[in-house]
């Protein structure tokens, strides 16, 4: 289980990259377009769109390893987790209303930290999304500093 | 899909953006980092300073391989660099380079120590594939306003560099071009000492002041970084810096001999080029910009170009000066109706060469020699006219032959008198002579300190 307030930044307006890798152990990136954490269940739902990051999405499958960071633009806090995919499916009606929710609140928060729309223009991606579930097993403050990488928790 | 030429997309390495990388440990976990700059190295090599992440480090030592995301900040394009690990450098130039970088930031944050450069690790591109925006939020601006040909403008300056025979006017006219034709509005040439220490502003553009005669220590800030280090550095964009140090607070380290160093209120972008001709530092060409990402490798690498030519052609004056000069005409006085003027106070101090005019700082080094010099042989003989030769011979300046900067050094001398109003003037009646103006009467105290 992920603390309150860990489950809370994540699920917030915070930045998200993603990484899978494929057979030859190559990283692939993709960007998220939100993320929640099921405090019920145990597990995190990332959403992201399978076509504008489609090497990304084609590693994401059930039981491979998937690693996200998210970071808040403003202060550049920021955790990775580490985890386990459980499934990949295409987003529901209301995941694609919520990836909405968080396309548009990031577009704000970004233009009063002075990025503009351009610049955003391939970041921020809710073409054809698909939510990807996984566990969480590792957390790491990622945060540039001295504590940076640094492990916060393991599941045993 | 072709590979995309990484000199295509030089913009996305510019720091606009963070880039991220990604990497995978052995048993395959993928790991996540976001990375400030991504360093051009040539058509197939990126390096990337290894300070923070060290988790990347440990898979790319596990596996040899990364993959970097970088984001054009000025088209929002994204494209994909598939990297091998090649090989890890602690010194040399790359190292070099990427260190100093990092070092003028950290003089900028005030947290030297925490932004030491550990290690640059060099990558073999092996791929770079573009990102085809899929829904993009906005269409990306059609291809980029043609640019001015860097390349051109750089041969057009050079060529009218090149025609002139005069060491004052090189250097006004120089920044003059920079402004004309690479839109470089803010910008200074700081003259090195032959020691090593300082460097002192002979001229500029696009500020408030002139600051002839204000100085910045080797070592301290961009300026002083480029000339300890002889290396070329641009910060692209300044707002990284939590506490900015603006040169001028740098400067002010000096205490009272402070002249104010010519400023901008909110510099976002600057860079720093020695001049460098002969292998031999004389000093180093700034500019700076209220508009952060103002400069790029571009501009960056047209400002070297002039840089060069403006080092060789002072290098060219001074032997040129040293060898052809007419002799000193030992004119008489022409300071006649002394008696009627107010007196001043001329204080000089050998330890430093540095010379007070009623209890103000004018200058110091070998221009304050130089200074009290003119002053004392005025005071003594009358005399008001002076040659280079003479000075050359005098071995009471410390200045190596044929490498003194004389020519330049007068200029400083003569412009931050010019600019502080009087009493003291300096002239120039022909190449290589000088004459001194003097409106009043100094009374010379040395002072041993």
């Amino acid at each position: 289980m992920l603390e309150d307030d860990v489950a809370a930044f994540l699920s917030g307006n915070v930045m998200i990259i993603a990484a899978t890798r494929d057979a030859a152990m190559r990283a692939h990136v993709g960007r998220g377009c939100g993320a929640d954490f099921d405090p019920d269940v145990g597990d995190l739902t990332l959403l992201a769109s399978s076509t504008q990051w489609p090497a990304f999405h084609a590693n994401a499958r059930s039981g491979a390893p998937i690693a996200m960071t998210v970071c808040q633009p403003d202060t550049y806090k920021c955790l990775q987790l580490k985890g386990q995919i459980i499934d990949v499916h295409e987003a529901t009606e209301a995941q694609k209303a919520r990836g909405q929710r968080y396309l548009d609140a990031m577009l704000a928060i970004m233009a009063d930290l002075g990025v503009s729309r351009l610049q955003l223009s391939t970041v921020f991606s809710n073409a054809d999304l698909v939510a990807i579930r996984f566990w969480p097993v590792d957390l790491f403050i990622q945060t540039p500093g001295p504590e940076a990488g640094e492990r916060v928790r393991r599941e045993p | 899909m072709t590979r995309v030429p990484l000199e295509a997309i030089r913009d996305s390495f510019e720091g606009i953006m963070p880039s991220v990388i990604a990497t995978t440990d052995a048993s395959g976990i993928p790991n996540l980092s976001y990375l400030s700059h991504v360093h051009y190295i040539d058509g197939d090599h990126v390096a990337l300073s290894n300070q923070f992440f060290s988790k990347t480090a440990a898979n790319v030592q596990a596996t040899g391989q990364a993959t970097v995301v970088v984001l054009d900040g000025r088209t929002g394009l994204q494209h994909v660099l598939d990297l091998t690990f090649e090989s890890s450098a602690q010194s040399g130039p790359i190292f070099e380079r990427i260190s100093a970088q990092l070092d003028v930031m950290a003089s900028l944050q005030g947290k030297s120590h925490m932004l030491k450069l550990r290690a640059v690790d060099l990558y073999r591109v092996e791929d770079c594939r573009r990102i085809d925006p899929i829904a993009p939020l906005e269409e990306p601006p059609p291809k980029a306003v043609a640019n001015r040909d860097l390349l051109v403008e750089a041969a057009a300056v050079t060529g009218e560099l090149t025609r002139i025979t005069d060491a004052e006017v090189l250097l006004d006219r120089s920044l003059e071009l920079l402004d004309e034709r690479f839109g470089l509005r803010h910008a200074m040439i700081l003259l090195a000492d032959g020691e090593g220490r300082k460097l002192t502003t002979v001229a500029s553009r696009g500020y408030p002041h002139y600051g002839f005669g204000a100085e910045i220590a080797f070592g301290d800030g961009i300026v002083g970084i480029a000339a300890e280090r002889c290396l070329t550095l641009r910060i692209a964009d300044m707002r990284r810096g939590q506490r900015y140090v603006s040169a001028v607070a740098m400067a002010s380290g000096l205490a009272r001999e402070a002249i104010p160093l010519p400023a901008i209120a909110e510099p976002q972008c600057q860079m720093a080029v020695p001049l460098v001709a002969g292998g031999r530092l004389s000093g180093v060409i700034f500019a700076e910009s209220e508009e952060s990402f103002a400069f790029s490798h571009a501009d960056e690498a047209a400002l070297e170009i002039v840089a060069r030519q403006l080092a060789a052609s002072l290098a060219l004056f001074e032997l040129t000066d040293a060898v052809g000069e007419t002799g000193a005409r030992g004119a008489a006085a022409s300071g006649a109706a002394v008696d009627a003027e107010p007196a001043f106070s001329f204080q000089f101090f050998p330890r430093d060469g540095g010379v007070f005019i009623d209890n103000d700082y004018v200058i110091r080094g070998v221009p304050g020699r130089l200074l009290h010099h003119f002053v004392r042989c005025y005071v003594e003989t009358g005399r008001c006219d002076f040659s280079n030769r003479e000075i050359r011979r005098d071995r009471a300046f410390n200045l190596p032959d044929f490498k003194d900067n004389l020519e330049t050094r007068l200029i400083l001398l003569r412009r931050r008198l010019e600019e502080r109003g009087g009493p003291v003037r300096l002239l120039r009646p022909e190449r290589g002579q000088i004459r001194l103006v003097i409106e009043g009467v100094p009374e010379i105290k040395v002072v041993e300190a």
